[in-house]
């Protein structure tokens, strides 16, 4: 059999490279890449489609704003998608969840055949964990979240989670979405020569339009207002004395400000 | 095996030196860097003097993202007790066309990567070339992972350090005697306190070297170079020297000593300390300078050892970005002929030869070896402060005439026989 | 300021493996001034109970000075591998 997966990935900031200055991201020539999950969810992708012994892997974003999304989508192909699949649209910057979610559902009808949505269970850097669950809702499939292992036969999808104190096993029929979490696999390091291939594999780039959506419609309904580091009060407290002496006044310290003793 | 025209291995500013030169004239090339980004790996101290390299790529340089124009050179020499700041301003080292930029290059390497594959060179970030592939002594490609591709030439930028040219033996390791540790911080400070501290008009920058008890005696100095928002201070130290004098204490401390000096304290007070980094720098010379070519590669930038450290005046990247000038011309007449052996890429090093990059290393020639006179580090930085420090004391007891002042402390600390023996050395700078 | 402190201002994306491997049979026979101890700028390199030396190899900064330093030549000494290691965001 094949297996024709559709991996919905999300461009994000890398996170480790942002400064915080002034309690603000310094979000300025920030590189962009693929998050974390999303490649979690590409690494699940292929291993289907090789395990199948044939299908494609699409990866498609929406262009949340100016993220190089051409240069970062090209990451996905580079790690082994067959295609990529991009929705921009000025509209678009800033969207929230809903919108991604419409936009999304429209391109994959745009694509039409697919066996398998994935997504991973949440962006990393806003991390709603929202889009997943509506795209499902948008085209009435099935929806499994947190996988961590998924196998597909020809009778459907069967998904693996842990639910802290049991491990939970989901089938459902084809097409559905899944939501992986990251312990499902080690994402590839794509290789030279793949990367070198990416660049001359199918780049689809849709507006709203293409897809019959309204992108005025798209238009975000909520604001970031702000988005501030947390500030943290230190107590300055230095214990001195001999090393039992400040073990337990360290103790105490802690009883005291009702860390411990709960 | 997969092939094209060039490999270039290192995304600095040699590399992508080249690479914009070979796309620009439509060649195939690929640019394997091994940080997230060009720039991600590479330290400056650091400042680049555009005014020998300003003629190379002349559309280039306009609308480079250079931090600030440097304005004024300061020179503190620093000994116990007392210590002498020069400060040199002149016309013609900022103005219409300045001669030297302070830079930071995270975004300097980045822009120029954009230049590149604006010109159709292929970036590769985040790739580490493991293996310069041979045969039959001919360099033919690289070896990254698993993946083997094929290059008619592979021009060799790889940084300092020279791993992978010096593995395939077409140079030498690097040798402590040659090389120096430089270390700094980059401090955040508003663009009009850089200003006040360093006497600028809005947007012009300063650079300041620091002479003496910084480096205890060791072969180095301290740097300050003025960025737009933040200023890069640091310092570097031969590492020899430091190999040699385990009683110095750790060398990364220095720098924290150096801080608290009370004559930089006010300079880099109310700062925020935004990065730490480190990087190895050849001093060498024209000594160390390897074999620059042979069948199939070129070496270029650091990993050619074109650097210069002339006390006063500290260079690399601007022979950096004119040896990948050159390599990427040579490499096009040697594809136009159709020999990409060693004779056929013979032209680089003759071009280099011809340019200031390898005319500036001979004419200091010399220098590499008067720098270890460690008298550099301790006796003149204290030397001049004393002289001064006497001709501006006024003490309890009658004073001297000036000349006098000036003579008694000229006699003592300047015409002695190892000042002599120095002044006899450094006839060679 | 701590060494620690200046690190951590740094971006290390870390790989599994070490890229500097110190071979201590060579460092406790061979070597005579360990300069590795006090040459590096991140100060990564120290002694452990048994005097061996051991390398905090995730905060290189990747300068190569303990390699240049090494006369033992008792480094096995790499850079990481893409993706991986310091990356500098200003410098």
């Amino acid at each position: 059999m094949s297996v024709d997966v559709i991996v919905c990935v999300k461009t994000n900031p890398d996170l480790q490279m942002i400064r915080i200055k002034d309690r603000q991201p310094v979000l300025e020539a920030i590189p962009y890449k693929v998050g974390d999950l999303e490649k979690n969810a590409l690494e699940a992708a292929m291993q289907l489609r090789d395990a199948a012994g044939g299908g494609t892997v699409t990866a498609l974003t929406v262009a949340e704003g100016d993220r190089k999304v051409k240069e970062t989508i090209k990451e996905a192909l580079a790690m082994g998608a067959d295609e990529a699949a991009i929705v921009s649209d000025p509209a678009l910057v800033g969207a929230d969840p809903a919108a991604v979610a419409q936009a999304l559902a429209a391109a994959v009808k745009k694509i039409g055949t697919y066996d398998l949505l994935l997504f991973g269970e949440g962006s990393t850097d806003n991390y709603t964990g929202q889009v997943g669950a509506r795209v499902a809702e948008l085209l009435g499939l099935p929806q499994i979240g947190y996988a961590r292992k998924i196998s597909v036969t020809t009778d459907g999808v069967q998904c693996e989670r842990s639910m802290d104190d049991m491990i939970e096993t989901l089938a459902a029929p084809l097409p559905a979405v899944v939501t992986v979490v990251s312990e499902i696999n080690e994402p590839r390091i794509p290789s030279l020569m793949n990367i070198m291939k990416a660049g001359k594999k199918p780049l689809q780039e849709w507006t709203p339009a293409d897809l019959g959506l309204d992108a005025a419609a798209l238009a975000p309904q909520r604001q970031i207002v702000s988005n501030l580091a947390e500030e943290q009060d230190r107590k300055h407290i230095l214990f001195e004395g001999t090393a039992a002496e400040q073990a337990d006044a360290f103790v105490n310290a802690l009883l005291n400000e009702g860390v411990l003793g709960r | 095996m997969e092939k094209v025209d060039c490999i270039v291995v290192g995304g600095g500013l040699a590399g992508l030196s080249a690479a914009y030169g070979l796309a620009s004239a439509g060649l195939e090339v690929m640019v394997l860097e091994r940080g997230d980004y060009a720039g991600a790996k590479n330290v400056t101290g650091g400042r680049l003097y555009v005014s020998p390299i300003r003629e190379l790529y002349p559309e280039l340089w306009a609308e480079a993202p250079f931090e600030r124009a440097v304005a004024r050179e300061w020179i503190t020499m620093m000994g116990d007790g007392a210590h002498t700041t020069f400060e040199v301003a002149a016309d013609r080292f900022a103005g219409e066309t300045p001669q030297s930029y302070t830079v930071l290059r995270a975004r300097l390497d980045q822009w120029l990567a954009e230049k590149a594959g604006e010109k159709g060179a292929m970036v590769v970030p985040k790739m580490k070339v493991d293996e310069l592939l041979r045969r039959e002594g001919r360099v033919i490609g690289i070896r990254a992972g698993d993946d083997e591709i094929g290059a008619d030439v592979t021009v060799i930028a790889e940084g300092v350090l020279g791993l992978l040219a010096s593995g395939a033996g077409l140079r030498a390791e690097p040798a402590e005697r040659d090389h120096a540790v430089g270390f700094k911080e980059v401090i955040e400070l508003p663009p009009a306190t850089i200003e006040d501290r360093w006497h600028l008009n809005p947007g012009e920058g300063a650079a300041h070297l620091f002479m003496g008890a910084v480096t205890k005696g060791m072969l180095g100095g301290g740097f300050l170079y003025t960025n737009k928002e933040s200023i890069s201070l640091g310092l570097v130290v031969g590492m020899a020297a430091l190999k040699q004098d385990p009683d110095q204490g750790k060398c990364f401390s220095l720098l924290d000593e150096f801080k608290e000096m009370p004559q930089i304290r006010p300079l880099v007070a109310g700062g925020t300390v935004a990065e730490y980094s480190a990087h190895a720098i050849a001093e060498g010379g024209i000594a160390q300078v390897p074999r620059l070519y042979g069948d199939g590669y070129v070496l270029a930038g650091d990993t050619a050892g074109l650097s210069l450290n002339a006390l006063v005046t500290v260079r690399g990247m601007d022979f950096a970005i004119a040896s990948g000038y050159h390599a990427a011309q040579a490499v096009l007449a040697a594809k136009k002929a159709g020999d990409c052996s060693a004779a056929g890429l013979a032209g680089y090093e003759q071009s280099l030869r011809q340019s200031f990059v390898l005319k500036d290393l001979e004419t200091a020639r010399h220098i590499p070896r008067i720098i270890e006179n460690p008298r550099l580090f301790t006796h003149y930085p204290q030397a001049v402060s004393r002289l001064l420090e006497s001709v501006f004391t006024i003490g309890p007891q009658p004073s001297r005439r000036l000349v006098k002042t000036l003579w008694r402390g000229v006699r003592k600390d300047f015409l002695n026989v190892a000042t002599l023996k120095d002044a006899w050395q450094m006839r060679k700078l | 300021m701590e060494i620690d402190a200046k690190l951590g201002l740094d971006v290390f994306k870390l790989d599994k493996e070490p890229h500097i491997v110190v071979k201590n049979e060579i460092c406790s026979t061979v070597c005579v001034n360990r300069a590795c101890l006090y040459v590096c700028p991140a100060d990564l390199y120290e002694l452990d109970d048994q005097h061996r030396i051991v390398v905090n190899w995730e905060g290189c900064l990747e300068c190569g000075t303990c390699l240049i330093c090494c006369d033992a030549r008792a480094l096995e000494w790499t850079y990481p591998r893409g993706e991986f290691g310091v990356q500098y965001r200003m410098s």
